[in-house]
């Protein structure tokens, strides 16, 4: 098994962490589609709030973020613990990305 | 429409659906990261997702919607799609071989035949390769036949001349040469009588030989040279005058036959020498033509000088002769006028001696007058009585002056006194004159107020008015008559 070792990396942190890319791939779509949703409706109203706007779009990025992570994780060969880690370090403000 | 198509086209634009509102959400993701909010950009995109629902709801609702479906419109606005490929710009055959003709692109290969383009004929450019014809240049290269140079007019004219001169003396020597047999003949025939020749001092120069013509006595600058056989030669070679006549039958002495014809050089080198030796015997003729020619212009010209120097010298001569008179005539005339002026001044001096005369014998004369009315003076000046007569005209003519004088000053009194009179009767009168209005006025009044009254007394009153008032006036006008009569009688006194 150590052959298909991608560094400290096991084989079930690495579908962990494609399963989880997967969810936020979804989750990101699904964002998007929600936002571009709430624009049409604030475009039907006549008004647009860039509050709420930005609100949706905030977490958007951060999905974007944690999914760079684990994409970045699954290149690299990381362990979950490392990319906790990153995550910390790369966050700077002490959370760690989900 | 079928139900499955219904299906795919409500499943298309689901997916159409999302596409749009995901597509609209990273539009504002996209505006988020870059701070930079386009509301109507965002209306637009809302607009399309707005359009796909609407679309959706329909047919969901079972209701086809009419017009070109939004999946249908899902393509960019460039243009691109559903325009013709360059496949189908092609026939149905698509057979497009290099057998065919070639557009017109300029494109052509080496399959095709070229248009004949080496067969063309050169442009006007003057770029003529050595394998073609030489333009008419003087560029000639030692390849090249140089072409015959061109030859003036006089040099044609020399060429002609020099071609029939040699063509005279081939005659001649055929003439000589048939001649020759016959005087054999005439010598072996002693029995046949000659006709005696004219015997003749001047040697008989040939018929055919050229004369010199004297209306060309000078070269001209473009004449050949003159040939070997020159004319002057033919004289030179007389025969002589035959003494008998059995001389006659000596044979004629033929010239000698002309060198033949050099043949035409080849060589470059022969030409070029053959051309400067012409050149050269061309540019001596023409200095000795030149020579010639200068010096008949110059004999030509000497001789209208002299000819001018001549008409102006009898030309001087006149004028001199015309002064000469002229100075003469004033010579006459100046002593004519010299005594005249001598009469003159002597006469006019016995004139003034006349004139001196008379007035001393006035002043003489005068000085006598004076002289003794000086004495008769003196005779009166010594009585000293005064005239009694002439005392009483003065005291006469005095007392008429006074009288005359107070005579005036009594007049003038009277003329005032007459004025005031005359002021006062004017004034009385136009007292009088006024009254006669006022009394006019109202006989007026009063006939009008009676208009009642029968006509004729109205009448008779108005006649009474009139007449009353021409009374006055006469009497006014003849009043001012005697005052003006009176006044000027006044005056006058």
């Amino acid at each position: 098994m150590a052959l298909f070792n991608r560094g400290g990396q096991s084989g079930r942190e690495r579908r962990a962490m494609q399963d989880h890319l997967r969810e936020l791939d979804e989750m990101r779509r699904s964002n998007l589609s929600d936002l571009g949703q709430m624009t049409v409706e604030m475009a039907a109203q006549g008004r647009f709030d860039r509050q709420r706007l930005s609100e949706g779009a905030a977490e958007v990025v951060k999905i974007d973020r944690e999914a760079d992570l684990i994409a970045r994780g699954l290149e690299e060969g990381l362990t979950l613990q490392e990319l906790e880690d990153l995550a910390r370090g790369v966050d700077g403000s002490g959370s760690s990305a989900e | 429409m079928r139900k499955g198509a219904l299906k795919k086209k409500q499943r298309q634009l689901e997916e159409l659906h999302l596409d749009r509102r995901e597509a609209l959400g990273e539009l504002v993701l996209g505006m988020y990261v870059q701070n930079s909010w386009d509301d109507d950009l965002l209306a637009r995109g809302s607009a399309e997702v707005a359009e796909v629902e609407t679309e959706l709801n329909e047919l969901i609702a079972g209701k086809e919607p009419e017009g070109p479906s939004a999946t249908e419109k899902d393509f960019p606005v460039t243009g691109e799609h559903r325009l013709p490929t360059m496949e189908q710009d092609y026939p149905a055959t698509g057979e497009y071989t290099a057998e065919h003709t070639v557009p017109v692109t300029g494109e052509h290969t080496s399959e095709q035949p070229l248009p004949d383009s080496g067969e063309h004929d050169y442009p006007a450019t003057g770029e003529y390769t050595a394998e073609h014809s030489l333009p008419e240049s003087a560029e000639h290269t030692a390849e090249h036949e140089a072409a015959a140079p061109k030859l003036t007019r006089a040099e044609k004219k020399a060429a002609k001349k020099e071609k029939r001169e040699r063509e005279r003396r081939a005659k001649e020597e055929a003439k000589a040469a048939e001649a020759e047999p016959q005087t054999a003949e005439q010598k072996t025939v002693v029995t046949e009588p000659a006709k005696p020749s004219e015997p003749t001092g001047t040697p008989t120069p040939s018929a055919a030989a050229p004369t010199p013509s004297a209306a060309a006595p000078t070269p001209s600058a473009t004449a050949s040279t003159p040939s070997a056989p020159a004319p002057a030669s033919t004289p030179a070679t007389p025969e002589k005058p035959a003494a008998k006549p059995s001389e006659t039958k000596k044979p004629i002495e033929v010239p000698p036959p002309p060198a033949p014809p050099e043949p035409e050089p080849t060589d470059p080198l022969d030409l070029l020498e053959k051309q400067i030796t012409d050149s050269e015997a061309k540019a001596k003729t023409a200095l000795e033509a030149a020579k010639a020619s200068r010096q008949a212009d110059a004999q030509t010209e000497l001789a209208a000088i002299t000819r001018e120097v001549e008409s102006g010298r009898g030309e001087l001569d006149e004028a001199l002769k015309r002064t000469a008179a002229a100075i003469a005539a004033a010579e006459e005339k100046a002593a004519q006028a010299e005594a005249r002026l001598t009469r003159e001044t002597a006469s006019s001096r016995e004139a003034a001696a006349e004139w001196v005369r008379g007035q001393a014998a006035e002043i003489e004369a005068d000085a006598a007058l004076a002289a003794e009315m000086s004495g008769k003076q003196e005779e009166p000046a010594q009585s000293g009585d005064p005239d009694p007569v002439l005392a009483a005209r003065v005291t006469s003519l005095e007392a008429e002056l006074a009288a005359e004088k107070a005579a005036k000053e009594e007049a003038l009194a009277k003329a005032a006194a007459r004025l005031q009179e005359i002021e006062q009767s004017a004034k009385l009168a136009e007292a009088r004159v006024e009254a006669a209005e006022a009394a006019a006025t109202e006989a007026q009044s009063k006939a009008a107020a009676a208009p009642a009254s029968d006509g004729a007394s109205e009448a008779e009153a108005r006649e009474a008015a009139v007449n009353w008032l021409r009374g006055q006036i006469s009497a006014l006008r003849q009043e001012i008559a005697k005052s003006d009569e009176t006044g000027k009688q006044e005056g006058g006194s």
